[in-house]
């Protein structure tokens, strides 16, 4: 969804931000650093999320702390959904996911064997 | 004391429609369902809640696979192992779940339409517990179960297509199911609950509010309700994808 709403926009995306680098999330997303610190330090439960709280606090504002606290918290839902579920990509051959997936080498996460068999 | 009364508890303004689908999810937590009453859908949240400290859990997540370690669950017994089990693992575990795990457990008493309800409430509250941890305020108390008799509906149209439960097919909205998604095709993320209709409709009411409604996904650009772009959001989306390694 990042890469087709950087398509949609026209705006340029690196999408190892997705796999963690602070330098990369910076790439055409505004406070993106910060946004993917908080929601990292959200999922992995991290000791550093009242730290990146106030990171992104300062640098965003409240409104966008507590709109990106939803994001992250129905995320942390949602991979838990399809997981339990064990539901496969709802397209394995479309050739944007396909390149995003190749991109973000995700293919070696347990549950891809419920899209890759 | 009104639930989820974010105006005096959080040091932040936080939008009316957040408190409000939360306050609407508390109140159903504690009734009856389609396969648990109202009684064991608030023990199931509590035994969810109890899934980050379980000493089983720890070592489960640390173990090469899951099986490899025996044992039983930190719990107050107020439930079976197996539902136990099932929403510890849903909770700390998920990406192992497999599809002889669900259909061990229906063999066990914890019954497909029974699994999906349970992973609706988990994963529910699991939600919004992450909402108030990932902005430093402290957990809701659970609400106190009301009486009632559960309905178990089961939908008119399922399929056998995808996943390790029935689920309505993209053409089986019709009915009593005709308010879950538009006639035709949908994401397999929205069919996954959709055995329990009463789940899907819980995790589309708080997903509007703490993410997007249907409406709202299919701008790419901003809500205008949001503070945040879509890009914005989508990055913090895929980053506690990643982390949480959900390949979906």
């Amino acid at each position: 969804m990042l890469r087709v709403s950087a398509e949609v926009t026209s705006s340029e995306v690196d999408l190892q931000a997705i796999n963690g680098d602070a330098d990369s999330a910076a790439v055409g997303i505004e406070f993106g650093a910060q946004l993917m610190r908080f929601g990292e330090a959200v999922a992995m439960r991290s000791q550093d999320l009242p730290q990146r709280r106030t990171e992104l606090l300062e640098a965003a504002g409240a409104a966008a702390l507590v709109d990106a606290a939803g994001v992250a918290a129905n995320f942390q839902r949602m991979v838990r959904i399809a997981d339990a579920i064990g539901i496969p990509i709802d397209d394995m051959q479309a050739e944007l996911g396909r390149n995003v997936r190749a991109e973000l080498g995700i293919e070696r996460f347990p549950s891809a064997r419920n899209s890759l068999g | 004391m009104t639930a989820f009364d974010y105006r005096d508890d959080a040091p932040y303004a936080i939008r009316e429609d957040i408190g409000r689908e939360h306050r609407a999810f508390w109140q159903r937590l504690a009734g009856p369902g389609s396969w648990w009453s109202g009684e064991q859908r608030v023990a199931i949240a509590k035994a969810s809640r109890g899934a980050l400290d379980c000493r089983l859990c720890i070592a489960r997540k640390a173990a090469l696979s899951p099986n490899a370690v025996q044992g039983t669950h930190d719990h107050d017994g107020e439930l079976p192992e197996v539902v136990v089990d099932a929403a510890h693992r849903i909770v700390t575990d998920q990406g192992r779940i497999t599809r002889g795990y669900v259909e061990d457990n229906a063999a066990a008493g914890l019954s497909k339409p029974a699994y999906v309800e349970l992973v609706g409430i988990v994963v529910a509250v699991f939600s919004i517990d992450e909402f108030h941890r990932a902005l430093g305020l402290e957990l809701e108390p659970l609400p106190a179960p009301r009486e009632g008799d559960i309905s178990r509906y089961q939908p008119a149209m399922l399929s056998e297509d995808m996943g390790y439960v029935p689920t309505v097919p993209p053409d089986g909205t019709v009915g009593k199911e005709a308010d879950l998604w538009p006639p035709g095709r949908t994401a397999n993320v929205v069919r996954a609950l959709s055995l329990v209709p009463e789940a899907l409709r819980d995790w589309r009411a708080i997903a509007s509010a703490q993410y997007l409604s249907f409406a709202g996904m299919q701008n790419f650009v901003k809500d205008e309700a949001r503070s945040l772009t879509r890009m914005q959001m989508e990055l913090i989306a895929g980053r506690v994808s990643a982390v949480n390694e959900c390949f979906y």
